[in-house]
């Protein structure tokens, strides 16, 4: 049998996971690694690298490097412009369509960038089958996630992505869903929960009630466009505002990768180094305050769309590498009045959640079931431009609706229906899905027709559209004109193309993996050595000479790192661990020492 | 197609199309061959969920009937079935979540149960359970209950519109409206009140089995609170959005 996945399409980092005995693990790479930098870099002669490689090359080649792609999916250029100008790359397109992203000397719609991280996933999780010695080790069925609070174009565009890479898309969930599935908040619990997810780039809140195994979702909310990426933003006008605005696209990647280091300091310590300078917590929650500000009130509102008090939640459990931050924790905490779940990995509770999914669908496995609801109204457009709703937001899916047309002059055989999302009055406030035109209306006096269109929002929460002439029962043609999406034969010759423009052949995925390796250890260490009990151990533990051997090691592997000598960055990575192995030693004890005499390490 | 016409009282049987076997109306799965029916011909709301037509429903038995039967036809238990079996589970589960919903919300049940009853236009057969277009022209109506109020409201509005433009404190103007509402949201209980009675009234009517000579003017009754409460709350709706004009 070949294999079914999960996987969690993230805008920083991607995963993948799958059921082992009942159980869902992630899996991961030879260095012990399960995320994927949901990064995709095009080298001059056209080969493409994805996750850490491309990564590496954001630093070195800016241009041609993608990143946060997921913030496109199902956009229009008008979304993002804004937002295109502070990237690296290109972001193009035609007005009214779908965006257009440059990766070297090509350009690709966001689904055809995100399958390129698919098909990574993909790649990974059928190297590892092999390796366990499955004889089946195909992966081409998957459940993938996407953010509560995206609409009907951004999840149709997640579906495409999956189809270009070869995947069928069982399943489109969405990510806090998941998450609480993971939680294992099954059977053996019951009551509310509160999901609360902030990632790289979008922000959800899900209020679910379990019982009998059966997760309800009870509502939804969030932001888009909200999350980690936006507190990395506000850290870089920091760093550039002191240095000067003016500066190299792979000077500006650089800083934007230590902003990332000092953020992810500052959830474990006090204070860190920033450009050269002492940077503080208390000045960092200062900064951000504004951005965790923007994520309580749409709890507030899910809660009210629940009809809940926040005292009523039995627990809250946090998702997204951005829940890490302490002043989030400090916040949600206070507005439900309890202290957050925090077991679970939260960068890895999505897709272990998903991996539970696609078990379900796979097996029918029936101990558990997800009931979810659309995070938006469904509607039309109505006379004067206004919306009129047909499937509320909150409704849990599948959902139907349907509304009654007629004709306005005699022997009229079309109409045309405008398909809209969102909560607001006016057409033109709320997104536009698609436009379509209802053909053979059989000719008759105006007003007499009656056109039943017929809406159904699917497990997916993609919608679909029929339509029916009562008085004839002649069933209509629709031809749907997504507002922002792709159509099917664009679909299907993506997916052709793909195979054509092959990926880094063999050897150089090998190169790949070393260097990911290497890096994983290069990280290992230098944690390590900035940590702050190094200088005791420094003092107290080492040998005379050991710190320059360590150093000299960890130099000599970062200066091969870059070189396409796979056997080399081997060789310098082992003399690079013989060399720390003792350090390893001494730091391991000393926690454990810590950790038996009830001591945190920082008091040490 | 659901139509108004869907519930044919006096032929029960729905058809399976995978055996040709005739169903009870509200079955969910073939007494023949146990396959899932497609939506056909079917009861209400009321029926799919094996309640009676009551105005009080309680609301963990809903609860815990609507979670039964999603794990009976949810969409992800068929997943590898045949595609006229999947699509079967797609329309009695969307069906499900729409009866569901509309039952769930005491306002959206009376309103169905009117429209069930024939006594208020809008039909059952919308998928969504809202209320018809129809109605909208009746809403202009004042329900001669309310007229004093109305009329009372009205000129009070005016008068806040007038203050306003001559510059008054937006404080004042706020105490105003609060004062403006206070008689609409009295109005408002009492209402609530002679509902709670209409619906125990309906539901004992119902479990003695009365006939419907009996149960029409509790019905009609019914309907123009239902209009009665679509005004208030246009009235109160009214005075919101006056309040958030101050700001």
């Amino acid at each position: 049998m070949s294999k079914v996945v999960g996987i969690d399409l993230g805008t920083t980092n991607s995963l993948v996971a799958y059921v082992k005995d009942g159980a869902p693990v992630v899996i991961r790479d030879k260095g012990g690694d399960a995320l994927v930098p949901s990064v995709v870099s095009a080298s001059e002669d056209g080969t493409v690298f994805v996750g850490r490689e491309a990564q590496r090359r954001l630093l070195t080649d800016a241009a041609r490097t993608v990143y946060s792609v997921k913030r496109f999916m199902g956009k229009g250029l008008e979304d993002v412009r804004d937002e295109a100008s502070l990237l690296p790359f290109r972001v193009g397109g035609d007005a009214g369509g779908v965006v257009r992203i440059g990766l070297g000397s090509r350009e690709f719609t966001p689904p055809e960038i995100s399958a390129f991280i698919l098909r990574d996933l993909k790649h990974r999780a059928e190297a590892f089958f092999a390796e366990q010695g499955e004889i089946d080790n195909e992966v081409d069925r998957a459940v993938i996630t996407v953010p509560a609070y995206f609409n009907d174009a951004q999840r149709t565009a997640t579906r495409d992505a999956g189809r270009i890479a070869g995947l069928d898309v069982m399943r489109i969930i969405n990510e806090p869903t998941a998450a609480s599935l993971a939680y294992g908040l099954d059977k053996r619990h019951s009551g509310l929960i509160a999901v609360y997810d902030l990632g790289g780039g979008t922000f959800d809140i899900s209020i679910l009630r379990v019982e009998d195994g059966v997760f309800q979702v009870l509502s939804t909310g969030g932001d888009t466009h909200l999350g980690g990426d936006d507190i990395d933003l506000l850290l870089m006008h920091k760093v550039l505002a002191e240095i000067g605005w003016s500066q190299s696209a792979e000077k500006v990647q650089e800083i934007r990768r230590d902003v990332i280091q000092a953020k992810w300091d500052l959830s474990e310590h006090d204070e860190t180094q920033l450009n050269g300078k002492r940077f503080t917590r208390a000045e960092f929650e200062t900064l951000i305050r504004p951005i965790v500000d923007r994520t309580l009130e749409p709890c507030r509102q899910a809660l009210n769309d629940a009809g809940l008090d926040a005292a009523r939640v039995d627990e809250i459990v946090l998702v997204g590498g951005s829940t890490r931050i302490p002043l989030v924790r400090k916040l949600v905490g206070a507005l439900f009045g309890k202290t957050p779940h925090s077991e679970l990995n939260p960068d890895e509770v999505v897709a272990l959640g998903a991996a539970v999914q696609a078990d379900i669908l796979a097996t029918g496995n029936r101990e558990m079931l997800l009931l979810d609801v659309t995070p938006l109204s469904l509607g039309i457009e109505t006379m004067g431009g206004v919306m009129s709703k047909i499937i509320m937001r909150n409704s849990t899916i599948p959902a139907t609706g349907s509304e009654m047309f007629t004709t306005a002059v005699d022997n009229q055989t079309a109409v045309d229906i405008h398909v809209l999302q969102g909560e607001r009055e006016l057409v033109a406030d709320n997104r536009s899905l698609a436009r379509f035109r209802l053909r053979g209306i059989p000719p008759m006096p105006a007003g007499l027709a009656r056109v039943q269109v017929h809406f159904q929002i699917d497990a997916n929460g993609i919608l679909s559209v029929t339509a029916r002439e009562l008085r004839t029962d002649i069933e209509q043609t629709i031809e749907v004109k997504p507002s922002y999406g792709l159509t099917d034969d664009e679909v299907e010759r993506m997916l052709l193309d793909s195979f054509e423009h092959a990926e880094a052949d063999f050897s150089a995925r090998l190169l790949i993996d070393a260097r990911n390796e290497a890096e994983s250890v290069i990280q290992a260490t230098e944690k390590t050595m900035r940590s702050p009990e190094f200088a005791g151990i420094a003092a107290h533990d080492l040998a005379a000479g050991e710190q320059q051997r360590i150093e000299s090691a960890l130099a000599a592997l970062k200066a091969v790192l870059g070189g396409d000598d796979r056997d080399l960055i081997h060789d310098k990575m082992h003399e690079l661990n013989d060399a720390t192995k003792h350090l390893a030693e001494v730091a391991m004890n000393r926690s454990v020492q810590a950790a038996l005499s009830g001591r945190h390490v920082n008091e040490m | 197609m659901t139509s108004p016409a869907t519930s044919f009282p006096g032929s029960p049987l729905q058809i399976c199309k995978d055996c040709g076997g005739g169903a009870p109306v509200d079955a969910h799965f073939c007494p023949q061959c146990t396959k899932i029916l497609s939506i056909g011909r079917h009861g209400d709301y009321f029926s799919f969920l094996g309640l009676p037509r009551k105005l009080n429903v309680e609301q963990n038995d809903l609860e815990q009937r609507f979670r039964g039967l999603s794990r009976q036809f949810h969409p992800d238990y068929f997943f590898n079935a045949p595609p006229p079996e999947r699509r079967a589970s797609l329309e009695r589960s969307s069906y499900l979540n729409d009866a569901y919903r509309t039952l769930k919300n005491p306002a959206s049940r009376l309103e169905y149960l009117l429209q069930l009853e024939g006594v208020m236009a809008g039909g059952p057969g919308r998928g969504t359970g809202a209320p018809g277009k129809e109605e909208g022209a009746s809403k202009q109506v004042v329900p001669p209950d309310l007229l004093e109020e109305v009329f009372a409201l009205n000129e009070e509005l005016d008068e806040v519109r007038d203050m306003r433009a001559s510059g008054t404190a937006p404080d004042a103007l706020k105490a105003r409206l609060e004062r403006a509402r206070e008689p609409i949201e009295t109005k408002r209980a009492a209402h609530e009140a002679q509902l709670d009675e209409l619906f125990a009234k309906w539901d004992a009517l119902l479990e003695r089995g009365a006939p419907d000579a009996e149960r029409r003017p509790v019905l009609e009754a019914l309907r123009e609170r239902v209009l009665e409460r679509n005004y208030i709350t246009n009235l109160l709706a009214g005075i919101e959005r006056e309040m958030s004009e101050n700001v």
